[in-house]
């Protein structure tokens, strides 16, 4: 009798506890095809290519195109990843195979409250504190260096305000260095001792070492994490829209102000009073999780792939 | 005989001063193959280790006494590692090709050293690997990936690599323990057929091999070397108990 | 000849190594110290006591934020780490044989990536729309949805970390599986599950996003989640970009406790790990 309850009880704690798993499931489709339904209207008036080649974005009018926020989501994550790329590799060679063991702890962990930090307060911080010195310092020194370079100078021509591509990218890439750097981090230790020892021992210098067999060994891990950070800079909201500037036009150079899928999102969501306005704001989310998805799943196949070897 | 290596009174000490190695003597001589062999845990792996200072990669190890190569002492702080494991290479237990194609992977070598000439890279790159006895099995397909070569392939690649930079000593770190039998037997004719090119220093656990290939056999145990001769005199009739017991499989 | 530039080469290189460490406790410290130093002079008793004073006027303080947050993060706790836990459980137990838990395991290492804004319009869709109004509820669920892919894995990672002979060594006596789940495998676990459940707590305090549509805002202390809620993440938003410099700096106080909080948060729960793992 007795055993006949523990095996009833067993098989309801199994079916439990699959529910719960297999509700990542249920919400990874159901939030794609609520997306995708939400925005149905918006799909249905203004297609496909030409939602994403629009510039338009006219509440009045009801005529909305993509091509503005889409743009200002790309820049300002390549930028990001421009930036926060080689630092984030830097640190996890640093922490791998050069610091000490008692700074390696500190270092690591201090890496990681980076991003434990929220986005709001990098936002806030963004705006009161590293705009002002962008625009007084940073960016007229970049004008009056870079600026006259030919071609990379249309880079940094206008008025530098501080709200704008470049202060955002900045600040995405602080925020994604973690994420990299953690991965890369991993990656490294993945590389097999005696292969390290085997390149000393042909006398290869540490820098050698770490060049020629730590990188090329790791390599997919480290693209991983790129992958990793190239989809949280491709959604992040917060940080971005309070040194962005929401403001809906194709940038020109890295010192205007410009808008991101996310931004126009948190700016316009609760403003949208029409249908077709809402149903466009969702067009863009269905379009931003489409994205960042397949690029997180990219990296975590070639995370699974490092991983096998 | 022309010493190569002189070891003087010799002490290792791991982290938190584990004493590994204890008071070891010993000359290696040029041109010969000299075999270490002893339980595992004895000290020959960490003796190995310390004739190209390989320790110094990992914190808190700690070297006493003298290892002297080519009138220096190996051990002194003034040694140049970069130099010093540029003369005296190693092959490991497993194979250990780098992520590159099979050419860089003997090209690497050479070129820290600052060969840039394409010609001589080639020249000297197929030297090496017919040296090590793999040209033939590996000519048709120099830019392949180094990961694709067997088991055996890789390790005579890995030989091929120490011998592109032509070292004055190659050490071995139980060459075959992840090897077949033939691969194994291979690789034993190829460490024979190097002698007279260069020192060789075997760590093996397997006495018939230090047997085969060897000029000169040390058995180490707890840390100390017990007994160093020629290898004929070791193997028939060893001067201390400990080795017999060893040799004869006593323990082990 | 060659060695030395070689040296100087590499030398210099693991040098540009060290200088990245540097810049990224640079910008930490930055960060930290400028929270800190605006947010100090914020901190009063009317901050965490008053509720907000009209617009433009002086004075207030943010109470119903505060208890505002800790009713969505308490409500998105209990819905989020039960469903993350006992997911966790299927994927590291019963389910551990079948390639389907690979799979939802590597969805949820994709879903803990996935921006938390699109959780905000999905919650947006299914409960805001069809309730009519924002709501605390809607808030809650939406901060919940964010905690399971992360306390699923962990707890899925922390239980297979638990030894198989283990399991074994109870069912021998006879217990049936969730017995042998319950009583030895979630013991063995205890520290790694609650080090996750942190951590993810500390990472939905600090969201704002997802709550803009969601549970939106109220200036008026309130204690019904049905309705729209008050939380610190969007009163920052709303503050800081306000006009007035009385927000500003109430703004920086709410920043300064959400960070103090995390941070706090996010060290001890390592420090816990650490422990439990050492050897």
């Amino acid at each position: 009798m007795k055993k006949q309850k523990g095996k009833i009880t067993d098989i309801i704690f199994l079916a439990i506890t699959a529910i719960t798993a297999f509700s990542i499931i249920a919400l990874s489709l159901g939030i794609f095809l609520v997306l995708f339904k939400e925005s149905l209207p918006a799909v249905e008036k203004f297609g496909f290519v030409s939602f994403i080649l629009s510039k338009e974005w006219d509440p009045v009018r009801e005529i909305f195109g993509a091509a503005p926020a889409l743009i200002g989501t790309l820049i300002t994550s390549f930028f990001a990843l421009l930036f926060a790329v080689p630092i984030a590799v830097g640190i996890a060679i640093f922490i791998t195979e050069i610091a000490p063991s008692f700074l390696k702890g500190v270092i690591g962990t201090a890496i990681e409250l980076l991003a434990a930090i929220p986005s709001i307060i990098y936002g806030m911080w963004g705006l009161f504190t590293l705009a002002p010195i962008m625009s007084e310092n940073i960016e007229p020194l970049l004008q009056s260096t870079f600026g006259k370079l030919p071609l990379l100078g249309k880079l940094f021509e206008g008025t530098p305000l501080g709200v704008d591509l470049f202060t955002a990218s900045i600040i995405l890439s602080i925020m994604i260095i973690p994420f990299t750097a953690s991965i890369a981090r991993d990656s490294f230790n993945l590389t097999p001792s005696v292969l390290k020892e085997s390149a000393y021992a042909i006398g290869a210098t540490k820098w050698e070492v770490v060049k020629d067999v730590v990188l090329p060994y790791s390599k997919l891990g480290v693209l991983g994490g790129v992958g990793l950070s190239l989809g949280r800079a491709l959604g992040e909201t917060m940080a971005v829209a309070f040194v962005l500037g929401n403001l809906n036009q194709i940038p020109h150079s890295l010192f205007d102000a410009a808008a991101t899928v996310t931004v126009k999102l948190a700016n316009e969501f609760t403003e949208a009073d029409k249908d077709i306005y809402l149903s466009s704001l969702y067009y863009l989310a269905l379009l931003l999780f489409i994205l960042s998805f397949t690029i997180l799943a990219m990296a975590k196949l070639f995370l699974l792939k490092a991983e096998r070897k | 005989m022309i010493p190569e290596i002189e070891v003087r009174n010799l002490n290792f000490y791991y982290t938190g001063g584990i004493h590994i190695l204890k008071n070891i003597n010993m000359t290696v001589y040029k041109n010969q193959v000299t075999a270490l062999i002893g339980p595992s845990g004895c000290g020959k792996t960490t003796l190995l280790r310390c004739f190209n200072r390989m320790h110094d990669l990992y914190a808190g190890n700690k070297y006493d006494g003298e290892i002297i190569f080519q009138g220096m002492n190996i051990l002194s702080k003034e040694t140049d590692l970069i130099e010093l494991r540029s003369k005296i290479g190693m092959v490991f237990q497993k194979p250990t090709p780098f992520p590159m194609s099979i050419y860089e992977n003997i090209a690497y070598g050479l070129k820290l050293r600052g060969i840039k000439s394409r010609g001589e890279l080639k020249t000297r790159v197929e030297k090496a690997l017919k040296d090590a006895a793999l040209w033939d099995e590996v000519k048709d397909k120099l830019n392949a990936n180094a990961f694709g070569l067997s088991g055996g392939q890789q390790q005579r690649l890995c030989i091929a690599r120490a011998l592109a930079v032509e070292p004055e000593i190659i050490l071995f770190d139980e060459p075959t323990s992840a090897l077949d039998p033939i691969s194994t037997a291979k690789i034993e004719e190829l460490i024979i057929s190097l002698k007279g090119i260069v020192t060789i220093i075997i760590v093996t656990h397997n006495m018939q091999q230090a047997a085969r290939i060897s000029d000169w056999t040390g058995f180490m145990m707890l840390g100390e070397l017990v007994e160093y001769d020629r290898t004929d005199k070791i193997f028939t009739v060893p001067s201390n108990k400990l080795t017999e017991d060893y040799i004869t499989g006593r323990f082990g | 000849m060659i060695p030395k530039k070689r040296k100087i080469v590499s030398t210099l290189a693991l040098f540009a190594c060290f200088l990245t460490a540097l810049w990224g406790i640079f910008w930490l410290s930055f960060i930290i110290i400028d929270v800190v130093r605006h947010g100090i002079t914020a901190i009063n008793p009317s901050l965490f006591l008053k509720d907000p004073a009209p617009p433009g006027e002086e004075g207030g303080g943010l109470r119903n934020a505060f208890i505002g947050h800790l009713l969505l993060t308490v409500f998105a706790t209990l819905i989020g780490v039960p469903i993350g836990v006992l997911g966790g459980t299927f994927l590291a137990e019963y389910g551990r044989k079948y390639k389907i838990s690979r799979v939802i395991s590597t969805l949820a290492d994709i879903m803990v990536s996935v921006p938390a804004i699109i959780i905000g319009a999905f919650i947006y869709a299914i409960i805001v729309k069809p309730m009519g109004h924002f709501s605390g509820w809607a808030g809650a669920c939406a901060l919940g949805i964010i905690m399971i892919p992360t306390v699923l894995r962990t707890t899925e990672n922390m239980l297979s970390l638990i030894p198989w002979p283990l399991r074994e060594a109870a069912f021998a006596l006879g217990a049936p599986y969730y017995k042998v789940i319950i009583q030895v495998v979630y013991k063995g676990a205890a520290t790694g599950i609650l080090t996750g459940i942190i951590l993810s707590i500390a990472r939905v305090t600090g969201e704002a996003a997802p709550l803009l549509f969601t549970a939106f805002n109220n200036n008026y202390f309130s204690l019904d989640m049905s309705q729209p809620i008050a939380s610190l993440t969007v009163t920052i938003f709303q503050y800081a970009m306000g006009p007035y410099e009385d927000w500003h700096a109430q703004a920086w106080g709410a920043a300064l406790m959400i960070t103090l909080f995390i941070l706090i948060a996010t060290i001890s729960g390592r420090i816990l790990i650490k422990r439990r793992y050492r050897d």
